[in-house]
């Protein structure tokens, strides 16, 4: 059993500063961390591994090679390789030339399940799974919040998809691609005292349209099929805002608000 | 005359009709031809407002394959020739809008907000980095137009009439989408936070005054909901998330508890009519959104302010 994890090293949004003098974003330090579903996705696949310790995981990144730090320490809490797909020539692909680029490289792989995060923090628009799971034909779920281990020797994987309304199973047939939900239980394990240090380097590759020998006109701004005209700072909105203190006084304001504008119960 | 086809979500009928305002705006009433892709029975107002509704013959689809919708909406590109393809972005149009995109050969542009055109160009707005920036997006390349568009920004209010041409799609879907629904469990209390008049909401700062903001809910008679600190924490479930990876919510009271009000928090706020903010930071960018911003500690605040409300019932029921 194969797995492949899909995952995105993403800015930290929360140290992210917009800065309205300048009207830039201010970047406190050019930190990246894993997008925390891929984080919930590779923590799955290696809940299983507990289970079929035969198989084999294992991480595909595309971003700047600053995310091979990253692709490391998955490796030291368990994955068995990793793959970065980094060229400079991919920078500017929009979500149909990043589509191109994991399609193709996931054409050279044989797997049985790709996991990944429905949503990135930073993206959010969950359009890169399952564009990536059209162009190879297979199927996509997202939102999976369960996954039932026991089917997996089964060739069909029982999922569950947790919704507002209702909580849905699906089997789906593999091999598949498959989005996580973020669950705040499901953490990836720590990295044992004896192989914080460990070099594994020898695991993890990095790869670019050398080795995947995608035309220009599929990659970056080029290869792009929308264009961003600009990118403006969200006007910020600004009241008359009363301020008050967390007194007996700032207490009597909110409940008089609250009455004056017809909130509470008669 | 233009071509627009809009996906009908079935689980969401009435915010995919509303997707015709984003058709509007972008080519003008009266100057565009509006096509439905609708795979329920029920399609809500569609019939009525749309110019043509097309169903696949019942049963020949299960609602959960969106391989099979694109395949569908694929085809009727080929015989209409739609200038624009619209998706809701619900949870399941975020599946159907990517594979669509690919059959087409189209770009798309997801989770848009803002839509209008100069000369012959369809310019879309779209949240960045977080919700921090707005990108203005434009598709490239010779496929329809092709966006996915959050629900609850557009309301389509002129509800011109229209007599419907219904067309039934006689077409197999020819492929295997490889996925079976075996069970479905309906949750219960499953009311959408988009519904509340009041939203009583906590964040980052508030993460054990849960209990609390629910009583504070339940005297306003409202709901809780959540910034994506709180959820990401397990404080409070998703389904309340507010925010660009949440849910838009434009009720008449927004209380934020704890929140720093992060513009990815702030894209779903838009439409809140008044807002209190709760909050230790007097810098917190929830501050310069609130009408009114009390500077304190959560918890403090809850239970002081629950105690006058009790008092007030008390004094009621009294006399």
């Amino acid at each position: 059993m194969r797995i492949l994890c899909l995952l995105k090293l993403v800015g930290d949004v929360d140290n992210l500063r917009y800065d309205p003098e300048r009207n830039i974003l201010v970047r406190d330090d050019g930190r990246l961390m894993l997008n925390p579903e891929d984080a919930v996705a590779a923590a799955t696949a290696l809940a299983l591994k507990q289970d079929f310790p035969d198989m084999h995981i294992e991480a595909v990144s595309m971003g700047p090679l600053g995310a091979r730090p990253h692709l490391e320490d998955l490796v030291r809490r368990g994955l068995d390789r990793a793959t970065l797909i980094s060229d400079p020539r991919y920078a500017g692909s929009d979500t149909w030339a990043t589509s191109a680029i994991l399609g193709r490289f996931l054409q050279t792989q044989v797997f049985d399940c790709v996991f990944c995060g429905t949503h990135t923090l930073d993206g959010g628009t969950a359009q890169v799974p399952a564009q990536v799971a059209e162009l190879l034909g297979l199927p996509y779920l997202g939102g999976i919040s369960a996954l039932d281990g026991s089917s997996l020797a089964e060739g069909r994987l029982r999922v569950d998809v947790e919704e507002d309304a209702a909580v849905l199973r699906f089997a789906v047939a593999l091999p598949a691609i498959l989005g996580f939900q973020f669950d705040p239980k499901r953490k990836l394990p720590y990295i044992r005292y004896e192989d914080l240090n460990r070099d594994v380097a020898d695991r993890i590759s990095v790869i670019g349209n050398d080795q995947l020998g995608l035309d220009q006109e599929e990659i970056g701004l080029r290869g792009s099929r929308t264009q961003v005209k600009s990118l403006e700072a969200e006007a910020f909105y600004h009241k008359d805002t009363l301020r008050v203190g967390n007194d007996p006084e700032g207490i009597e304001t909110v409940f008089r608000f609250l009455e004056t504008r017809g909130f509470l119960a008669p | 005359m233009k071509r627009v086809l809009i996906y009908i979500d079935e689980a969401a009928v009435p915010d995919s009709v509303d997707l015709l305002e984003a058709a509007r705006r972008m080519y003008g009433s009266g100057r565009f031809q509006s096509y439905a892709l609708a795979l329920g029975g029920d399609c809500g107002d569609a019939v009525g407002l749309f110019d043509v509704v097309v169903q696949p013959r019942a049963g020949t689809v299960p609602d959960y394959d969106a391989a099979a919708i694109a395949y569908y909406a694929d085809s009727l590109h080929r015989r209409f020739g739609f200038d624009a393809v619209l998706v809701p972005a619900t949870p399941f149009g975020r599946t159907v809008a990517p594979r669509t995109a690919i059959r087409l050969g189209a770009g798309l542009v997801a989770d848009v907000t803002e839509v209008r055109s100069q000369g012959d160009e369809v310019l879309m707005v779209r949240p960045a980095f977080s919700g921090r920036m707005l990108a203005t997006v434009t598709c490239r390349g010779d496929g329809p137009v092709m966006m996915s568009v959050r629900p609850r920004t557009f309301f389509y209010r002129e509800r011109e009439a229209r007599t419907t041409e219904l067309i039934a799609l006689d077409l197999d879907y020819p492929g295997d989408s490889g996925i079976r629904l075996l069970d479905r469990r309906d949750r219960n209390g499953g009311k959408d936070i988009r519904d509340s008049a009041v939203l009583v909401a906590g964040g980052g700062g508030a993460l054990r005054d849960f209990s609390q903001l629910e009583q504070l809910a339940r005297a306003l008679r409202g709901m809780v909901a959540a910034s994506r600190k709180a959820v990401d924490h397990g404080a409070a479930p998703r389904s309340v998330q507010v925010g660009q990876s949440g849910k838009n919510v434009g009720p008449r009271l927004y209380f934020a508890v704890g929140i720093s009000g992060s513009s990815q928090h702030a894209a779903g706020l838009k439409n809140a009519d008044c807002i209190i903010a709760v909050n230790t930071d007097r810098q917190a960018p929830i501050c310069s959104m609130a009408d009114l911003v009390v500077e304190g500690d959560s918890r403090s605040f809850l239970t002081g302010l629950l105690t006058r409300l009790d008092a007030h019932k008390q004094d009621n029921q009294g006399g």
